[in-house]
């Protein structure tokens, strides 16, 4: 068997320099990052170079970028791959997702033609995503385009007995074992493995070695479907991801005090989030008309007989921008046995839910279900198709979006109605979707172009969804797809369900301890008993962190590390005991709700970034702390 | 798949000394229609990302190298010939108010800068390697060596550091054993305080009757201004007196243009205080009325620390072994005097390339045939102007600055001055003052972008934890806590912990620790600083 790596070159966001930041606009120079392989892509080429150990095969590193991008091919053959194939051509230059899976699609041809000689058995290894444009949506699009089938989020791989390649894969509720029966087929993958090392010699003879650069020519593309023309969506604003929120520390002494504070302005932050909430709805200028007409589509995700909140989410946002455009709010229900999930979904806003039900789509196998929902959208043309920006989500609207000729922004955190004039080209009503780039360093505002259908993902827990309302009625429309092939290409074996553990990222209240507390006893106990005390006063989960100084110090385990090096966490209510607050850990909380800090040292610079303060002793503080918690707990939260 | 190719010959460290040394090798080779593999390796990921200097460039030794290189059009070169030194000054600080500028007259020949250029060893570096690879020399970041292969009384090239152990030391499941790298010569440019470069000193006992060598520790911020400020540009000012600190020292602010200012304290690693902390004296030279003006408004965008070769002329070891050379500040080539050692190092590569050429024409490289690189280093500028200052920082280091500055223009007619070396004097006593304004030291190590990979075995270990009890009963204080310009030891509780991810290669812990008690070993390539205007 044979493989091919698709790899990308990224500019490293994970050290960037301070002087990369414009600070008169908020945003980054990318000219100053250095480039880098994207992670993810690295641990494609492990799983192959692993894969192949056992499968033996060519190995064939594919990119497509600027002439510089040969730098991280060569780092591929220093990895051991065999070949470097360089896509570039200033034609290709400034394409989104579709316009990038397109002519890999056209490459990934002409490897299998010239370099594996016809050998349709190989395998397609690439990153769910790219750290840059963090869209996940070019290994679905290259699926669709070549007709195959895509396993996402794999984590491992087994070779069975028969010879039979099997993958584990990572889903929402737990973990399924998926078997490869066709190939060629399209692999993507999530962290599973430490990134491999160039060895030396290897590096020597990577360099020494010739890369396949291509054009678009090379690879027979049609030139309407490659680079900014072939492009369907548009990025129309580029701004800076945070709000100056600078923390103001205001200094407490009192347990009591700091209760209060605590009481009052916990989840307050956040509230004030979506403040485009607040801001004047769209209107229709008078005498325009709008570029699309027809429904607002929303995808109803579900699971166990139960439906996904976030559909909630997006059928809530989808009735708020159906008002001003006088449109209809749809639901696509697509499963085995999903009728009496329509319902609920009218009750949260839909005006029509259409039933797509089949026995192939019992299971979720993205080729299939796109298929089913493309049919639909040929069928009954919807101006906008929002997907919620879960795993599902994430592998399915890609395809769909594909299919469809449409643009696809991933992961937007605000959809807004909005009217676009740029030189003679006059937009109405079209939607405006921001989302984050650059690894969430700054934001940017993308509209559809040269496409049916404005669609979107969804980042889950951001939109707002409206309270149930039983008495609303709705259509329930069943539609019948033509599913001809019953055969994917990929079958799952089992599914295991794991008990969700949310990882200090997921917690509401996070409190961490530094090397104040001293010892490990002393860690344990008071960083413990006031995360204890903390989740039982807000009836929340609390869990525990450290700073580096205290991982380091063996006070418990390196998963637990906030800042730089660690995590970056967005907790409601952050508390940092006896943590100095160097800069390296402050950036791991910057987009926390409330910071409270507890440290003995006054002019500890933690009191610079944080909104409550206590000069005091962890070992005193806290017990007194945890007791007032406790007391006002019992006395009725009062 | 085929062999690598033997290589003929391998540099270890890509600074300016090692990167000038292979592009004169290749040219060489070249002209004489010659095909021997050249190779430079490098700790740091990219080249130019551990490389710190002022740095005042003498060009001539550019022009020497590279005949035309005025004339590329390339982001180094335009700013370096943008950066030409037009004001030049000296001010002697007897206090945090005053500020004394010598008149020029009185402003020694070496002291002066005047058509030199300010640039940024990180971008020179960088730059000399995109040239160097045009001419067929092979460069390889993120490869740190960690051994010297000897066999017999001959260098045979090197042993690569070991990747991906856990903490603890056991291989993870992507480890990588550090490979060994065959030579026919092996170049050691280092830099200051090169472990490698050490070990064959000591095999070859290569500093037999030398002077011990010294160390300076500089410290660097670079500043950017607002577009109005007062320092301006094309502008080098050098300031002694303030902060006093009772050692050899002093301060300097260097214009490298598009508004940015290299502020930087150098200090001599002989100073006695038991509590001194570089940095926060770097902080304390900031605050300096005058200095102060000049910076007003401006924030930092990199921070970094070195140490520099200081024993001068009769520390210089033997620069040649059988199969190995040792170029630039590895070599100890630094003019303390002049406060420049960059074209020194270039030079010094240059020159063993020489070497090494005629040494591969006769058919070996020994000693005989490299010593070659010693005569014609004693021909050139670079030990003339070492011997002339041969005695200059043993002058400080004996009569302390006070009464070294004026003896510093006697010393060449001075005999030969000893030096002990600089673990050797501390003494348990305090500056006792602390200074908490400016840039705290840890928010300046994230300004250095340093990172080592979490999970790696630590690159620093104490040797015997309790000479470091005895340390602290002996000084009251932990030094290395004090001094460490990368916050990397810190108490805690009754015990020193070591935070060694903060770590900037500098190594002063490893010159200055009064116990010795530091091990400082080379970690996995790729991880260090990530200077880009240093």
């Amino acid at each position: 068997m044979n493989y091919i790596a698709l790899v990308k070159q990224v500019p490293d966001t994970k050290h960037i320099p301070r002087d990369a930041w414009d600070w008169d606009t908020g945003t980054l120079r990318r000219a100053l990052l250095d480039n880098v392989c994207n992670d993810l892509d690295q641990q494609a080429m492990a799983f192959a170079l692993e894969l192949r150990r056992e499968i033996p095969g060519q190995i064939v590193a594919l990119t497509m970028g600027p002439p510089f991008a040969e730098e991280v091919l060569r780092h591929a053959l220093s990895l051991g791959v065999d070949h470097g194939v360089l896509l570039t051509d200033r034609r290709l230059g400034g394409a989104d997702t579709p316009a990038t899976a397109y002519p890999l699609a056209q490459a990934i041809r002409k490897i299998e033609r010239e370099i594996f000689k016809g050998d349709h058995e190989y395998l397609i290894v690439t990153g769910m995503q790219s750290v840059d444009g963090d869209t996940a949506q070019v290994p679905p699009q290259v699926a669709e385009e070549l007709g195959i089938a895509q396993v996402a989020y794999v984590t491992d791989h087994n070779i069975g007995g028969d010879g039979m390649l099997t993958v584990q894969r990572v889903t929402r509720k737990g973990t399924e074992k998926v078997a490869i029966e066709r190939f060629p087929c399209l692999v993507t993958l999530t962290q599973w493995t430490l990134p491999p090392y160039p060895e030396f010699h290897q590096t020597r003879r990577a360099y020494s070695r010739e890369i396949h650069q291509w054009d678009a020519e090379a690879v027979k593309t049609d030139p309407s479907r490659i680079g900014l023309a072939g492009s369907r969506t548009n990025v129309v604003k580029i701004f800076p991801a945070k709000e100056a929120t600078q923390r103001r520390c205001l200094m407490v002494t009192e347990v009591k005090e700091l209760v209060r504070q605590l009481k009052a302005t916990y989840g307050s932050r956040e509230e004030k989030r979506p403040e485009h909430d607040k801001s004047r709805p769209y209107k229709v200028p008078l005498g325009k008309k709008t570029d699309y007409r027809g429904d607002l589509w929303i995808y109803a995700e579900h699971g166990d007989g139960k439906l996904h909140p976030a559909s909630f989410e997006l059928l809530g946002k989808a009735r708020e921008l159906a008002v001003p455009l006088g449109e209809k709010v749809g639901a696509v229900l697509v499963g085995g046995d999903v009728v009496p999930l329509a319902t609920e979904l009218i009750a949260h806003g839909a005006d029509k839910v259409f039933v797509v039900e089949h026995p192939s789509l019992k299971d979720f196998i993205a080729s299939v279900h796109s298929l089913a929902v493309t049919q639909l959208v040929d069928a009954r043309s919807p101006q906008i198709f929002l997907f919620s920006a879960t795993p599902l989500g994430r592998e399915l609207a890609p395809r769909v979006a594909y299919a469809v000729g449409s643009g696809l922004t991933a992961d937007s955190t605000d959809l807004q109605l909005g009217d676009l004039k740029r030189g003679k080209l006059e937009r109405v009503g079209i939607l405006m979707q921001t989302r984050p780039a650059l690894g969430g360093n700054i934001m940017a505002t993308i509209v559809s172009q040269h496409s049916r259908v404005q669609m979107s993902t969804a980042r889950p827990g951001v939109l707002q969804a409206f309270p149930p309302d039983p008495a609303r009625t709705g259509e329930v429309i069943h539609f019948h797809p033509k599913l001809p092939s019953p055969d994917p290409g990929v079958r799952i074996l089992s599914v295991e369900t794991v008990p969700e553990t949310s990882g200090l990222g997921g917690a509401d209240i996070v409190v961490a301890g530094g090397i104040g507390c001293r010892t490990k006893e002393n860690f344990d106990r008071q960083v413990g008993s006031l995360a204890d005390g903390l989740g039982r006063f807000f009836n929340t989960e609390a869990m525990v962190g450290a700073s580096r100084q205290a991982v380091e110090a063996g006070f418990i385990d390196r998963g637990r590390q906030i800042g730089q090096t660690g995590q970056t966490i967005a907790p409601k209510l952050y508390v940092a005991l006896g943590i100095s607050g160097a800069v390296q850990h402050v950036t791991g909380v910057r987009e926390a709700g409330i910071v409270v800090a507890i440290n003995k040292n006054p002019d500890a610079p933690i009191f610079r970034d944080c909104d409550f303060g206590m000069a005091g002793n962890v070992e005193t503080v806290v017990p007194e702390l945890v007791d007032w918690l406790n007391q006002k707990e019992a006395g009725g939260n009062g | 798949m085929s062999a690598p190719e033997p290589i003929d010959v391998l540099f270890v460290g890509a600074g300016p000394a090692s990167l000038a040394g292979a592009i004169r090798l290749k040219q060489l080779l070249g002209k004489a229609g010659r095909k021997e593999s050249v190779v430079v390796i490098e700790k740091a990921g990219k080249v130019g990302q551990h490389n710190l200097s002022g740095a005042i460039l003498e060009p001539a030794v550019l022009d020497d190298l590279l005949p035309g290189w005025r004339d590329q059009r390339d982001r180094f070169v335009s700013r370096s010939l943008a950066n030409q030194v037009e004001r030049d000054e000296l001010y002697y600080l007897p206090n945090k108010s005053l500020g004394i500028r010598i008149p020029h007259a009185a402003v020694p020949g070496a002291l002066r800068h005047q058509g030199d250029m300010v640039v940024s060893i990180s971008e020179l570096a960088h730059w000399l390697a995109g040239l160097a690879k045009e001419l067929g020399v092979e460069v390889y970041p993120g490869f740190a060596a960690r051994e010297v292969l000897f066999e017999g009384d001959w260098v045979k090239g090197v042993r690569l550091v070991d990747r991906g152990r856990n903490r603890e030391g056991r291989p993870q499941k992507n480890f990588t054993p550090g490979e060994t790298i065959q030579a026919g010569v092996t170049v050691l440019g280092e830099g200051s305080m090169g472990l490698l470069t050490e070990r064959v000193v000591r095999r070859f006992d290569l500093d037999r009757g030398k002077n011990a060598a010294m160390f300076s520790l500089g410290i660097k911020e670079v500043i950017r201004l607002p577009a109005k400020n007062a320092f301006g540009s094309n502008r080098v000012v050098h300031a002694t007196g303030y902060p006093n600190l009772g050692t050899f020292g002093g301060g300097s602010l260097y214009s490298m243009g598009e508004n940015l200012v290299a502020v930087a304290l150098v200090l001599g690693l002989d100073w006695h205080h038991a509590d001194m902390n570089p940095h926060q004296e770097l902080q304390v030279f900031k605050s300096h009325k005058l200095v102060r003006n000049w910076l007003e408004g401006g924030e930092v965008v990199e921070y970094g620390a070195k140490t520099l070769p200081e024993g001068g002329y009769h520390a210089v070891p033997e620069l040649v072994a059988n199969g190995a050379l040792i170029i630039g500040d590895a070599a100890g080539l630094t003019n303390v005097r002049k406060l420049k050692g960059l074209h020194y190092a270039i030079k010094s590569g240059m020159l063993a390339a020489e070497a090494i050429f005629s040494a591969l024409e006769n058919g070996r490289c020994d000693r005989e045939r490299l010593a070659l690189y010693h005569q014609l280093l004693r021909e050139s500028f670079v030990m003339k102007e070492l011997a002339e200052a041969r005695n200059y920082r043993q002058v400080f280091a004996l009569a302390g600055p006070r009464l070294g500055a004026p003896l510093s223009f006697l010393q060449q007619w001075l005999p030969r001055l000893w030096s002990r070396p600089d673990y050797q004097t501390l003494k348990p006593k305090r500056l006792g003052e602390s200074y908490d304004k400016g840039v705290d030291r840890l928010s300046d190590v994230a300004h250095s972008g340093t990172h080592h990979r979490e999970e790696a075995p630590s690159h620093i270990r104490l040797v015997n934890p309790d000479l470091c009890q005895e340390c602290k009963a002996q000084f009251g204080l932990y030094p290395c806590e004090a001094f460490c310009p990368g916050d990397v030891y810190s108490e805690v509780g009754s015990t020193l912990m070591l935070n060694p991810s903060n770590c900037l290669h500098c190594q002063t812990c490893r010159g200055k620790c009064p116990y010795q008690n530091v091990s400082w070993e080379v970690p996995e390539g790729g991880d260090g600083p990530m200077y880009r205007a240093m």
